[in-house]
């Protein structure tokens, strides 16, 4: 079991936002997260990734305790995220803003702008590597940010709506994507709000609701799960 | 209990009185625009001047005087947000220092050239005179001081919570953008925000001229225990602005006594120190403010 | 101007800009045997100082963001280091100096690590008390510093005393710690740290997320910038020979250095260069040119100056140039093809 959360709790004052969340992810799985707005999704993201103290529970990483760990100390145990609200460094370039993320796991600058490149041209920026990232569209800076997490060689991705604002071309193109870099070793934990797309993608979906994790199975059952309907998708999803 | 620890105990009261005072505008402005300004000693000084000029050239006492020093720096106050301010909203946290650092500059240095750097003063005719407490002693001026104080922090309270103007600042330095999205008009907001400070630090020099003297870099010694006094007290927060006036005159006073006039400074230097490591939101602030619109 | 074909060309390609560099030092070099009038090697002297104080402040604030009022602090302890051992034990400076940077740097731990997490305005607040508290305890501490009569440096001339007759060997030095700094901050600004700082500074979350230790990188820049400010303290009081509380921990010193950064260009490795080299000459000018008419009047019209050019050019000065430079190139270049476009079309 590549991640493990149990009974994670996170309280703010009075308002419960994740509340007894257990679940597991092995290795080499794509596993989606949907919920409706609010439901707690990036609260538990924050969570695993450090940026948030449980109050109660435990989350554990190749069998090691990372609750209560800083986020970059949950990145050198190998979990990467990108941000909902994409966090490029504006005024830096593509490429060094890829080469952060690679100078990660080599200090030299030379390699670690080969290893940018690579990364770049991978995720199709590489024709803007010059362009500075506040001047990029908002499908290449969603990419810049995967690209700049994939840089630290992460085991586990955690990405948070990556796909949200692209348009039908650019969400098929990122969902190659993903498909590729899990074909490549890296384990997927996906949030999102397209349906269509973390149906397609995904081998296993939990599904929040109110802080609480309703349900969680492949996306067919997921889909004609009722509770999911009523509190979520609204009407039966039928998968193509 | 020994006559001068008591004594010195009073002078520390008063004195906290005097830094409430001048820091009344500043934790008003600051609390709004969350902006350091390095000219706020400066209006002070020029307030002073003013008390000094309206008293040599019309015989006007001080105190009376407050009234149209306060008018004029209101303008002052709001002139300078809408041109110096504004434009750098957006800017870096460095360039809003900076300019206002210029802005210092050339106030002082302009004070210098009108005025000299002599010292300059308004005699009054209650100036020397002392009311007894017992055994002790409490001059008129700083009680007179000690008093406008508390009914600034009054006037400023009302203005607050009762106006719809004053709601909208509290509104703006709780939440920038929430307020936005209200429809109040920020820009606007500032501007007044600003002028009150400005007007209150008006008052608050034209009422010390009959304690202190006046000349260019006046204040400069002032500014900085201005902004200890704010972020001990919480900005934004008036009550915050009266009770940290008071811990650091206290504090200075006892300091001065118990260890050494020339280290007192330092005393309350590092207690700022401490309060912003330990609490940055002072005694009655609001915890997490210091976050707002501070990227 | 020589400064801005420098800051233009170094984009160019590589090699010019070495050429240009090693121009410019073999330049500077020989400058005092042709600049022989005090007066303006004095000039050029306090000129270089500032490229190495401004540059090594640029480092917390510029490229760490961490906006400092207090470097006098370090400035100052390392003046008063050095001179305190020298005056009291016959300590050369140079050894003085390793004194005074091990404490600016300790102090600079012990005010930077409990402040880092202060935005903006707050820390710079939380430095300047710091060097105000220096500055007090300076004047205080009558029996160890003398307090406000500060400490007059003998005249001994020699190496080891870090003293010289004449300007010229002074200029060297500084100099030649002037190309140090530069140095130490071109050479982060290309390794890890430096985009480490940039990052850190443009998104913290960002940057932690990509296992960036941000307090740990933080702490590096602010000892650095100590360590180099430190040594700048200890070149002021052998060239001056008099230190006081007054002018080493003066808080418009250490606004001065932000000053000249801001100016110049934050977070920028010439930007202080740039910035020295136009602001100590233009107060300089200011004095000379206006300081007999009305008291004040030139720190009036450095103050117009100041606040005109943090409203007009909110990058900095080398910011401005390099676009400038851009959209000429950019011009020319487009002149250049319209032409080629003409010629191949007859």
């Amino acid at each position: 079991m590549l991640l493990e959360v149990k009974e994670l709790t996170r309280t703010f004052g009075g308002l419960v936002a994740v509340r007894d969340v257990s679940f597991g992810i092995e290795s080499g799985e794509i596993v989606g997260l949907i919920g409706p707005n609010g439901a707690g999704k990036t609260t538990l993201f924050n969570l695993v990734t450090g940026f948030l103290p449980p109050t109660r529970g435990d989350v554990q990483f190749e069998g090691r305790r990372i609750s209560g760990l800083l986020p970059n100390r949950v990145c050198h145990r190998g979990i990467g995220r990108t941000f909902q609200m994409v966090k490029p460094f504006g005024n830096m370039t593509t490429l060094r803003n890829a080469m952060v993320g690679t100078f990660f796991r080599d200090p030299d600058p030379r390699r670690a702008k080969r290893a940018a490149e690579e990364i770049l041209e991978f995720l199709g920026l590489a024709r803007c590597r010059e362009a500075l990232a506040k001047n990029l569209t908002i499908a290449d800076r969603k990419r810049l940010e995967v690209a700049r997490a994939l840089g630290t060689q992460p085991k586990l991705l955690l990405l948070d709506e990556t796909m949200a604002g692209l348009n039908p071309t650019e969400v098929a193109d990122m969902l190659g994507l993903l498909r590729e870099i899990r074909t490549r070793g890296t384990t997927l934990f996906v949030i999102e709000h397209i349906m269509a797309a973390i149906m397609a993608i995904s081998d296993r979906i939990l599904v929040l609701h109110n802080g609480g994790l309703i349900t969680q199975g492949p996306p067919r059952q997921v889909a004609n799960d009722q509770a999911v309907i009523d509190a979520y998708l609204g009407e039966r999803y039928l998968i193509a | 209990m020994d006559v001068m620890l008591g004594q010195v105990l009073i002078s520390g009261i008063l004195l906290g009185g005097i830094y409430a005072l001048i820091s009344m505008g500043l934790t008003l402005i600051f609390g709004v625009t969350r902006i350091v300004n390095f000219a706020h000693g400066e209006y002070l000084m020029l307030s002073m001047f003013a008390a000094v000029m309206l008293s040599q050239h019309y015989g006007l006492d001080p105190y009376v005087a407050t009234i149209p020093i306060a008018v004029l720096a209101f303008l002052a106050g709001a002139a300078t947000q809408r041109f110096i301010i504004q434009p750098l909203l957006n800017a870096s946290h460095a360039s809003q220092i900076f300019v206002t650092m210029g802005l210092s500059v050339t106030l002082m240095n302009a004070a210098l050239m009108v005025w000299g750097a002599d010292f300059q003063s308004v005699r009054t005719p209650y100036e020397a005179v002392v009311l007894p407490l017992g055994p002790w002693s409490v001059g008129v001026p700083r009680l007179v001081t000690f008093l406008v104080a508390l009914g600034m922090m009054a006037g400023l309270l009302l203005f607050l919570n009762k106006t719809y103007l004053g709601k909208a600042i509290t509104a703006v330095s709780q939440d920038r953008m929430a307020a936005l999205l209200m429809g109040i008009d920020v820009n606007q907001v500032y501007m007044v925000a600003f002028g009150v400070g400005i007007a209150c630090v008006g008052v608050a020099g034209a009422v010390l001229v009959p304690i202190y003297s006046v000349f260019p870099t006046v204040g400069q010694y002032f500014a900085l225990t201005a902004y200890v006094v704010v972020v001990l007290g919480g900005f934004g927060s008036m009550l915050g602005a009266l009770a940290g006036g008071l811990v650091i005159g206290v504090v200075e006073a006892l300091s001065g006594y118990f260890i050494s006039p020339g280290l007192k400074e330092a005393v309350y230097l590092l207690i700022f120190i401490a309060v912003l490591v330990i609490r940055p939101t002072g005694l009655f602030g609001i915890v997490g403010s210091e976050e707002m619109g501070v990227k | 101007m020589m400064r801005e074909r420098e800051a233009g060309e170094r984009r160019a390609a590589v090699p010019a800009g070495y050429f240009v560099a090693f121009g410019i030092i073999g330049v500077l070099v020989l400058l005092p045997h042709v600049i022989t009038t005090p007066y303006y090697l004095h000039l050029l002297i306090l000129v270089l100082l500032y490229v190495a104080l401004s540059s090594a402040w640029n480092l917390a604030g510029g490229f760490a963001g961490q906006l400092s009022l207090g470097h006098a602090g370090f400035f100052g302890i390392g003046a008063y280091a050095s001179t305190l051992l020298f005056l009291n034990f016959g300590l050369s400076p140079w050894i003085g100096m390793v004194v005074g940077v091990l404490l600016a740097v300790v102090a600079g731990a012990a005010i930077g690590y409990p402040c880092f997490r202060l935005r903006g305005p707050f820390f710079a607040l939380a430095t300047l008390a710091f060097g105000e508290v220096l500055r007090v305890i300076a004047i205080s501490w009558r029996d160890l510093t003398q307090g406000s009569n500060g400490l007059s440096i003998p005249f001994k001339p020699g190496f080891a005393n870090m003293m010289w007759q004449g300007k010229e060997m002074f200029f060297y030095v500084v100099l030649v710690y002037a190309l140090v700094a530069v140095g130490i901050v071109w050479k982060i600004e290309r390794s890890r740290l430096g985009y480490y700082l940039i990052a850190l500074k443009e998104d913290d979350s960002a940057a932690r997320m990509l296992g960036i230790d941000t307090t740990r990188c933080k702490l590096y820049a602010m000892l650095i910038s100590a360590a180099l400010t430190a040594v700048g303290g200890v070149f002021y009081a052998q060239y001056v020979g008099f230190i006081e509380p007054y002018s080493v921990f003066d808080v418009n010193q250490s606004i001065q250095f932000a000053l000249i950064s801001i100016i110049g260009g934050l977070g920028t490795v010439f930007g202080p260069v740039l910035g020295a080299f136009i602001m100590i000459p233009l107060s300089e000018m200011l004095r000379a040119a206006f300081g007999g008419a009305a008291r004040g009047f030139h720190l009036v019209l450095y103050g117009i100056i100041l606040m005109a050019v943090v409203m007009l050019l909110p990058q900095g000065v080398s910011q401005e140039l390099k676009d400038r430079y851009k959209r000429w190139s950019r011009a020319r270049q487009s002149a250049i093809s319209r032409r080629k476009g003409q010629a191949d079309a007859t």
